[in-house]
């Protein structure tokens, strides 16, 4: 063809097309592969009892019916408490919400100062966060139970929001202080002749240029912090759990005829904000990861 | 406007010193650049002045204000740094402003001296962008307006040029100049190029490794440099450096060349060093530079004593237009002739030349230091 779309000399015969459909097939297989048990889910969820009982696993429902979804929302049994899934979802955005929003503005600070604001032990203090990033987390688990009680917020969402803070900080940090190695500390020095102080030049200057990396911040402490299960089935008490911990004891519960349909369905509940906020801020993840690359 | 007063001023990071006792002194409305190669220490002086660096030894004073312990934002001063520093998710006009921004003035004061300065810039027109869409010229000035909005006492640039190409410097180094002239506000000014010194300094103090060469305005350091390395630092080709003896022939006082093979040289100094006893029939380095040595015209020798002629072979023309490089054999040693183009030399053939000994300087070849 032209030069315009390729340098490369033109593929001849058969062999390179067979061999790029072959690929695409391969690929095919592994999406399926993964998207199958979503297919499961979300197909098993508006079915009915009835139905799933006589149907097979993989057919797709005759009637849709929303009843298990409304069930697992507003009446099927936590435990004990018959309220649904709603309580529970609410306790994990009361608790992911401020716990994403307090662990990605620290890690920014942070990781402002370790590069702005070079000071003695600089890089020992910031190696030491960043091996807080590889504790597995339940190392954490006893001395957190012990400060939470001396703190007077054990078995509280506030008490929740301060773990996940505080096992958010190493990642956070790490991210910002990579991002900001990269803006030129000229402009720093700039603000500082101009009048600007610490904190000024962190907001009117610093943040403003942060976004690509707060977006990724943000997706992986929310994925973190919404998919957390330890944590929740640790500090969390009876009312104030997160949903994961909801959706296992709903799960492991159910007495009489199993509800696989409200299972799915409450399964999905759990698992919707997540991939909501990829899809969302999916495209800002990629550019945020590659982002430093590239001078600004 | 401010005088600017650096007094023993010391660096030192570790054991490692890097300023060693820097003593200078600006009166008001100067325009000194710092000229040296670069881990001359010059930048780290700048920083030090805007107060980016803590100071080990010493005082810089401010209209006889010490500054040591001032911060940077109450020292009256502005810079203009290399990477121009802008900020990149501000527009101009906020760029320009935001020293006003942090200092508390009102929006409309600060709108009217944004205005003003871009009116002195020529940049009004491009107020509402953001860095990012502005060329490498249009960032340069910005950074000065936002230097020039806050009216400080003194300016302070970081090779403000040396980010932009060839011919957009030497227009921006003229637009600085004229600033200067308009303005009249005491200059610091960093470079570690020779012509941006010379062309825009009222003096220049030339730096190497940590200590002051020489501080002396820009024709002084080019003629009467204060030791070899200010003398090859500065010119372009660089000064010859031609080995010979302090002699005496009569009662005149001269550089001998020995001669390799061919006739020994006496050539006359137009006026005596300073303690010429002492260097009687010592080894000394004459510095003569290119300029100095042209093509030999009798009618010009006739009237002028201090040109001395010599006949030399010519090695290797250069022509660069204007001018022609000539590379001769002056007594076993190679030596650059600046000719005129119309003197037609030939390469390999002899040719007279003159010498203006007016312009000779003399250094002690053991501590390359001016006699």
């Amino acid at each position: 063809m032209s030069s315009l779309t390729s340098a490369l000399p033109p593929a001849e015969g058969m062999g390179p097309r067979v061999a790029r459909w072959g690929l695409y097939l391969i690929l095919l297989l592994f999406a399926a592969y993964y998207l199958l048990p979503l297919v499961v889910m979300v197909s098993t969820s508006f079915k009915s009892l009835d139905e799933i009982r006589t149907g097979s696993l993989l057919s797709l429902p005759r009637d849709i019916s929303t009843d298990a979804w409304t069930y697992a929302w507003t009446r099927a049994c936590i435990g004990a408490d018959c309220r649904g899934m709603a309580p529970y979802f609410m306790n994990s955005l009361v608790i992911v919400v401020p716990a994403v929003i307090i662990s990605t503005l620290f890690g920014a600070l942070n990781g402002y100062a370790l590069t702005k604001w070079r000071f003695r032990g600089a890089n020992v203090i910031f190696a030491m966060i960043l091996f807080g990033s590889f504790l597995p987390s339940q190392v954490m688990l006893l001395p957190m139970a012990q400060t939470l009680g001396f703190l007077g917020l054990a078995g509280s969402a506030a008490g929740l929001i301060l773990v996940h803070v505080v096992y958010g900080l190493a990642f956070t940090t790490l991210f910002f202080r990579n991002y900001y190695v990269s803006i030129p500390d000229d402009l720093v020095k700039a603000a500082t002749i101009d009048g600007a102080g610490f904190f000024q030049i962190f907001t009117k200057i610093m943040l403003p240029l942060s976004l690509p990396i707060m977006v990724v911040t943000i997706i992986w402490q929310f994925t973190q912090i919404w998919n957390d299960f330890l944590f929740g089935a640790s500090f969390a008490a009876g009312g104030a759990q997160p949903v994961t911990v909801a959706l296992n004891n709903l799960v492991n519960t159910t007495t009489g005829v199993k509800q696989y349909n409200v299972d799915m369905a409450a399964a999905m509940i759990a698992g919707l904000p997540t991939l909501v906020v990829y899809a969302l801020a999916g495209k800002y993840f990629i550019r945020g990861l590659t982002a430093g690359s590239v001078k600004g | 406007m401010a005088t600017l007063t650096i007094n023993n001023v010391r660096k030192q990071y570790g054991n490692v010193e890097i300023l060693k006792g820097i003593d200078l002194s600006l009166t008001d409305g100067e325009f000194l650049v710092l000229l040296g190669p670069s881990g001359c220490g010059k930048s780290t002086l700048l920083n030090m002045i805007a107060g980016l660096e803590t100071i080990s030894a010493g005082e810089i004073r401010i209209d006889q204000r010490v500054i040591n312990g001032v911060h940077p934002k109450d020292r009256d001063i502005a810079m203009v740094f290399q990477s121009y520093a802008l900020y990149p998710n501000m527009t101009v006009a906020r760029n320009i402003g935001f020293s006003l921004e942090m200092r508390g003035q009102s929006k409309a004061d600060r709108d009217s001296a944004v205005q003003r300065v871009a009116k002195l810039l020529q940049i009004e027109h491009l107020l509402d962008r953001k860095p990012a869409q502005l060329s490498g010229g249009q960032r340069q000035r910005v950074a000065m307006g936002r230097a020039l909005v806050r009216d400080p006492k003194v300016f302070l640039f970081d090779e403000p040029l040396s980010n932009l190409d060839a011919k957009l410097r030497v227009d921006m180094r003229t637009e600085i100049k004229k600033l200067h002239q308009r303005l009249g506000t005491t200059v610091v000014y960093v470079t570690h190029d020779q012509i941006e010194a010379m062309t825009l300094a009222s003096r220049i103090a030339i730096m190497k490794e940590g200590i002051v060469q020489q501080f002396a305005p820009p024709q002084e350091v080019y003629e009467r440099p204060a030791n070899m390395y200010v003398a090859s630092f500065i010119g372009s080709p660089t000064m010859n450096f031609i080995r010979g003896t302090l002699a005496a022939e009569g009662d005149r006082l001269g550089v001998g060349l020995r001669s390799d093979g061919g006739p020994a040289r006496f050539l006359p100094l137009h006026e005596a060093p300073a303690q010429a006893d002492r260097w009687l029939g010592q080894e000394v380095i004459l510095g003569i530079r290119p300029e100095a040595i042209t093509c030999y015209d009798p009618t010009v020798a006739a009237g002028n004593p201090a040109l001395v002629q010599v006949g030399c072979p010519v090695n290797v023309l250069e022509p660069t237009g204007a001018d022609t490089i000539t590379y001769i054999q002056l007594c076993g040693q190679e030596v650059v002739a600046r000719i005129k183009p119309s003197d037609r030399m030939v390469e390999g053939e002899n040719a007279d030349f003159m010498i203006d000994m007016a312009r000779a300087n003399l250094f002690d070849p053991k501590s390359e230091q001016r006699i």
